[in-house]
């Protein structure tokens, strides 16, 4: 087995709520080898997108640790919190792709423009939008404006985004949620055609079983004590 | 795709919001530039002005005579450096010149009177004094002063004279004061303004790019270099629109400064005086500065100051009334605009918190979609703040520069109705004898309202504790009449124009009494054409800021030896026709063509002088307004379109 | 003396110019305005044939343009140390006017004329000068024939009584007060007063009292000196000098042996020069000489402040046997007025032995 691209520690997370504090997240622990998939589930609530944030640095853990790309982070409270979000940032802008439910593109720049921005932010000068865009379907699209497109070739165009910017790991809230059920799955395809051959890690959030299905692991954070299991080999008990 | 050009793309999707932006940095930019070129100029001008004369000394003579050419020539002689002064006052809009003599001034070395630079006596004001002594005639009456190097000592002094404090320009004090100050408040008030509305228009492009930041963040862009990349930004589009709006500020104070000009000559007797304009760089970092100030200070800095969050309105109100407070009770200028400032800040700060407080108030009162329309109200009142406090602060700028203005007429109006108070006024003839015009005019009976107006010098004994004596304006008038019972008083003795007439005592005028000290009841020693006598103070009559010390007394009651150095009849026609009198006069003093001066037109054509002058700040304070209003409309209207997928909601 | 109106009549534009008073003469184009065009009908010109008259002409001459009062003396301290002194007044008029006209009142301050005084004093190798201007018809300026006096400020050279002439100037850090008396009648130069100043017929009008016997004090730095020796004086006034193309003169007047006294110049005209003197005998007779009999040339170069001067000159008239060196002391003798000149005391060794004064204009920047 490959060294795991990312693995969590006795990671924990509260928020404070009304009165009290609620934890989202305690005690989790796993790690996901190189290129491998896996999917978050469980219903809404149960620390899926935090878990997303706090793997790519946008949130800090309030217990347990994080390791990415073979660097540890700490929880809150630990030291120089500045420069471990400088590194935070540095991976999310070469190493780490996120993919959210809606608003991943710069609204003032074209399809075309914001592949090329991504891609450069990665330091990918050298990258083609229009491959990207084509690969995903929506080549003739590169001049049009986000507002200009359907919520499904927003998608696509995001996902460009994060291939175009050659990630080690792309992290997706819902990628296909707000999409019906036929751009869903188109949209689906061409995520995990372009991880497989590209060999990036992928951890996506999803309430879809079919969507989660499709992935090599699966994390139900529904579950007092989730577990990460193989999908194919262990069908989640739901 | 840098991330410059990715942020900067923002306008290129709005460019209308870029080119408000510029349009307001080029505005704000204009009108500073504006006000401040002619502040600084007539800075530079009452300046001068005083410069000119400060610290100077004359020769007079001891007899009280005014000196004349022969004077010079026969100091001269005497090897004595001497320099002739020769200052004509010409009615407006010619206004006043110096005569000096090139050739008398090398004397003095480098302390050249007037001297600013090497710009020694040359150019307005000053003319060589041969041709300022061809423009003295009777209705621009010249005054010619001997000055001498502070160097010179009284014992070196020839017998026959002595040396005197130089002062004829004016001595403009609280007036001039009060104008720079106004124009300076003016300034600080379009900085202000301006501040506010660029502020508004770019916290709406940067509400829009909200989103793109948060993005950028989920990039692992640092927060701290698409900041420093904003400022760049601006600093770009300042320096871009800072340089036509400094172009166009001073091509508008060059426009309207003949007005200006015109206003400060008739005000302070002080032309406007041509100074270099002050460069590009100090308006640059101004206006710069300011863009940056108003796009990037964080609102939330306010709160972080100590104090002032856990004050909050507590705090503004008690600036409010400390404000207050100062106009108030303040006796010094600077003072009082401090007060008003304050009063100004916290009344900005407090307005779009009561309208939104009380929007709040008045939608808790209501349900449904009543409730809904008015919370929508209190965020719109709080999104509009700042263009709302702009637009308030242009209405009060307006407001002001209006009570300047009024402030200013009134002042010069009331000068003016003081001085032309008759209808004509005919001036005695050089060969003609005052007395027989007077029994002239006091023969005819259907005549209106007249008096005989004898201008001439006398001088105060010294006080105690002042060197010098001093030298005032003496207005001899007879009879004593309607005429000039109107003139306000100040404070006086009971009956003081009835004692006047009776030659019980002087009135002084207000400037005479505030520099000597003078007040109804006092004792004045005077001397009058050789003689020195004491004169009881009667009452101190305005003077609308003429810095001359004057002296108002009955004609009939001056020492036979005092000479007026001008002479003149004003009168109110009544039931003559003027051509008549002319007649009548022109006999009796078996003259040529008299000088008549129709007072009412004089008054006319100066009032139009003077509307002319505050064109400037008038058209400032409209295009300012112009300015907040367009600046809240557009916010409204950004408002409203980026709510118009909810509006369309609610009525689906 | 050749002296220098030009440059009262060029200060007098350049204030003007510059009070943007009277602008309507155009700057002369050559040396100091002294070729400046007598306006026809205007400012008269003197010709062959105009006469002197004594005393008026010891007066000003209100029809003429230029004019001036000058006096060079070579004197002796009773240490006995060589002191030279100068004193010139200018009178340069911008409008012509009748002797008898009367005067524009002077409480007008009228610029028809300007008034121009120099002073300097030479004394062991230091040069001090002063200047003073003055309008004129005011009274701070003037000259009068009867009385004789001149005066511009407190500076004045005033006749006493009848040969006795007072001469009172107060520059910054020096002063003098000289008696003048006045040893022999006044020479006209030239044709009977009229000295043609070049072939054309240019010229001015020019006597001088070629032997005051002077005696005085010079006070310089606050140590008076008691002087004595020989003074010049001229008298020249004109309405045009110079024609187009002269470009300044060199002008000597020498006190020599044996009573001997000799008045030269030179006009550098752009070819060649006009050349004219006066040779005057003990008897106070008058030879004019001219470019046939007078001959003058440079004969050293001085480094001054202001350039290249010749400051040594040979001067030789055949006919009498003359053969003159004339040099000027060591020291830099410019009167840097408004219009910078070179004026120095002189000593002549040769044929003859003297004293006198050397002018020369139109050298240097």
């Amino acid at each position: 087995m490959t060294e795991p691209v990312i693995r969590v520690t006795h990671l924990s997370k509260r928020f404070a709520g009304a009165g009290d504090t609620v934890t989202v997240l305690s005690e989790l622990s796993f790690s996901l080898p190189d290129g491998g998939s896996l999917a978050l589930t469980g219903r809404s609530g149960s620390g899926k997108s935090t878990l997303l944030n706090l793997l790519c640095g946008l949130e800090t853990p309030d217990q347990g640790e994080v390791q990415a790309f073979g660097e540890t982070f700490p929880a809150a409270g630990g030291r120089s919190p500045k420069a471990a979000s400088e590194r935070w940032a540095r991976l999310r802008r070469r190493d780490i792709g996120v993919v959210f439910q809606d608003a991943n593109l710069m609204p003032a720049l074209s399809l075309g423009d914001n592949v090329r921005f991504r891609a450069r932010l990665a330091g990918q000068t050298q990258a083609s939008s229009a491959h990207w865009l084509a690969q995903l379907g929506i080549g003739e699209l590169a001049d049009r404006y986000p507002d200009q497109v359907s919520g499904g070739q927003r998608q696509r165009a995001a996902l460009a985004m994060v291939f175009a910017m050659k990630p080690g790991l792309i992290l997706a809230d819902e990628p296909t949620g707000s999409l019906d059920h036929h751009t869903a799955d188109a949209v689906a395809d061409s995520l995990f055609s372009l991880q497989q051959s590209t060999g990036c890690g992928l951890i996506l959030a999803t309430h879809d079983p079919a969507l989660a299905a499709r992935c090599q692991y699966r994390l139900d954070l529904g579950h007092d004590q989730p577990v990460l299991t193989a999908s194919s080999a262990a069908p989640s008990p739901s | 795709m840098t991330l410059f050009v990715a942020l900067f793309s923002h306008y290129r999707r709005h460019p209308l919001q870029l080119l408000a932006l510029a349009l307001m940095i080029v505005l704000a930019t204009t009108l500073w530039t504006g006000v401040s070129n002619l502040t600084e100029r007539a800075r530079a001008s009452l300046a001068q002005s005083e410069r000119a004369v400060a610290g100077q000394q004359q020769l007079v003579r001891v007899d009280g005579q005014a000196v004349s050419v022969r004077d010079f020539a026969v100091l001269r002689r005497q090897g004595l450096c001497v320099m002739p002064w020769l200052e004509v006052r010409r009615p407006a809009p010619a206004g006043r010149v110096i005569g000096v003599d090139p050739f008398a001034g090398g004397c003095f070395g480098d302390q050249v009177p007037g001297q600013a630079g090497g710009d020694a006596l040359i150019g307005e004001p000053f003319l060589d004094i041969g041709d300022a002594a061809a423009l003295v005639d009777q209705d621009n009456p010249g005054t010619l002063s001997l000055l001498v190097p502070v160097t010179v000592l009284p014992a070196e002094l020839p017998p026959g004279y002595e040396l005197k404090d130089f002062s004829l320009g004016p001595a403009t004090g609280e007036l001039g004061e009060s104008f720079l100050l106004n124009l300076d408040a003016l300034g600080v008030l379009v900085l202000l303004i301006t501040a506010l509305l660029v502020r508004s228009v770019y916290q709406m492009g940067r509400v829009q790019r909200r989103e793109s930041f948060a993005l950028l963040a989920r990039f692992g862009v640092p927060p701290g270099r698409v900041q420093r990349l904003l400022l760049m930004e601006m600093v770009v589009l300042a320096a871009l629109c800072v340089l036509p709006g400094i172009w166009l500020g001073r091509w508008l104070a060059a426009v309207l400064g003949g007005g200006f000009g015109q206003a400060l000559e008739g005000l302070f007797d002080t032309p406007l005086y041509a100074v270099e304009g002050g460069g590009f760089a100090l308006p640059a970092v101004v206006m710069v500065t300011m863009v940056l100030v108003a796009c990037f200070t964080d609102q939330r800095l306010w709160a972080k100051l100590p104090g002032v969050s856990a004050a909050g309105p507590s705090l503004w109100l008690a600036m409010l009334f400390l404000g207050v407070v100062m106009v108030g009770v303040t006796p010094g200028l600077t003072w009082l605009f401090t007060g008003i400032a304050l009063v100004f800040v916290a009344v900005g700060v407090l307005t779009p918190r009561l309208l939104s407080a009380s929007a709040q108030w008045w939608s808790d009162r209501a349900g449904g979609l009543v409730l809904w329309q008015r919370r929508e109200l209190a965020v719109l009142f709080r999104r509009l703040a700042l263009p709302v406090v702009a637009l308030q602060f242009a209405v009060a700028m307006v407001l002001a520069v209006q009570a300047l203005v009024t402030t200013f007429e009134d002042t010069f109006e009331a000068w003016l109705a003081q001085r032309l108070e008759a209808e004509f006024y005919v001036e005695v003839p050089d060969a003609a004898r005052a007395a027989d015009g007077v029994r002239y005019l006091a023969s005819r009976t259907e005549l209106g309202d007249w008096h005989l107006v004898q201008r001439g010098t006398a001088r105060l004994s010294a006080a105690a504790g002042s060197g010098a004596p001093v030298e005032v304006d003496l207005f001899a008038i007879a009879p004593i009449g309607p005429l000039v019972t109107g003139w306000t008083l100040q404070t006086s003795v009971a009956d003081a124009w009835s004692k006047l007439a009776a030659g019980e005592g002087v009135m002084v005028n207000e400037q005479l009494a505030r520099r000597e000290g003078l007040k109804p009841g006092d004792s004045l020693g005077l001397t009058v054409g050789g003689q020195a006598r004491e004169f009881a103070i009667l009452g101190v009559y305005a003077d609308y800021g003429r810095p001359a010390g004057e002296i108002l007394a009955a004609g009939q009651r001056l020492p036979q030896a005092f000479r007026p150095q001008f002479e003149s009849l004003s009168m109110n026609p009544g039931d003559v026709t003027m051509t008549e009198i002319e007649q009548g006069l022109t006999e009796v003093w078996n003259a040529g063509k008299l000088t008549v001066r129709d007072n009412r037109s004089i008054q006319a054509l100066a009032s139009g002088v003077f509307d002319q002058t505050f064109l400037l700040t008038r058209a400032i304070t409209v295009l300012t307004l112009v300015l907040a209003g367009t600046s809240l409309l557009m916010m409204g209207w950004v408002f409203f379109s980026s709510r118009a997928w909810y509006y369309r909601l609610l009525s689906v | 003396m050749m002296g220098f109106p030009g440059s009262l009549r060029r200060a007098a534009l350049v204030l003007c110019l510059a009070l943007s008073a009277c602008s309507e003469s155009p700057p002369s184009s050559g040396f100091a305005g002294l070729d400046e065009q007598a306006d026809a009908g205007e400012f008269a010109q003197p010709a062959p044939g105009d006469r002197l008259r004594f005393p008026e002409d010891f007066g000003p001459h209100p029809r003429h343009r230029i004019e001036w009062w000058y006096l060079t003396a070579n004197l002796t301290t009773d240490q006995g140390e060589p002191l030279g002194l100068q004193w010139t007044q200018f009178r340069q008029a911008l409008v012509a006017r009748d002797a008898d006209a009367p005067a524009p009142a002077a409480n007008r301050w009228p610029m028809e004329a300007g008034w121009m005084a120099h002073a300097a004093v030479s004394f062991r190798e230091q040069h001090g000068f002063a200047e003073k201007l003055a309008r004129g018809d005011i009274g701070q300026a003037g000259a009068t024939a009867e009385p004789f006096n001149v005066w511009l400020d407190d500076w004045h050279l005033q006749a006493l009584e009848e040969g006795q002439w007072r001469l009172q100037v107060n520059g910054e850090g020096w002063s003098y007060d000289l008696r003048l008396t006045v040893q022999r009648e006044p020479v006209a130069h030239g044709d009977h007063g009229f000295s043609a100043k070049s072939a054309s017929g240019e010229g001015s009008m020019y006597f001088s009292l070629v032997n005051l016997a002077i005696a005085g004090e010079v006070t310089l730095n606050g140590e008076v000196h008691r002087v004595s020796g020989l003074g010049w004086f001229d008298r020249e006034w004109s309405s045009q000098f110079l024609k187009a193309g002269q470009q300044g003169w060199d002008w000597f007047a020498l006190h020599l042996d044996g009573g001997y006294k000799l008045m030269a110049f030179r006009l550098r005209e752009d070819e060649g020069a006009f050349v004219s003197g006066s040779w005057i005998n003990a008897n106070g007779d008058v030879e004019s000489l001219g470019a046939g009999d007078l001959l003058l040339e440079p004969a050293g170069w001085q480094t001054s402040q202001h350039g290249r001067v010749p400051a040594q000159w040979r001067l030789r008239i055949p006919p009498h046997e003359v053969d003159l060196l004339i040099e000027a002391p060591a020291g830099d003798y410019w009167n840097n007025g408004l219009f910078p000149y070179w004026e120095s005391p002189v000593s002549v060794t040769g044929s003859h032995g003297g004293v006198g004064y050397m002018e020369l204009t139109g050298y240097g920047g």
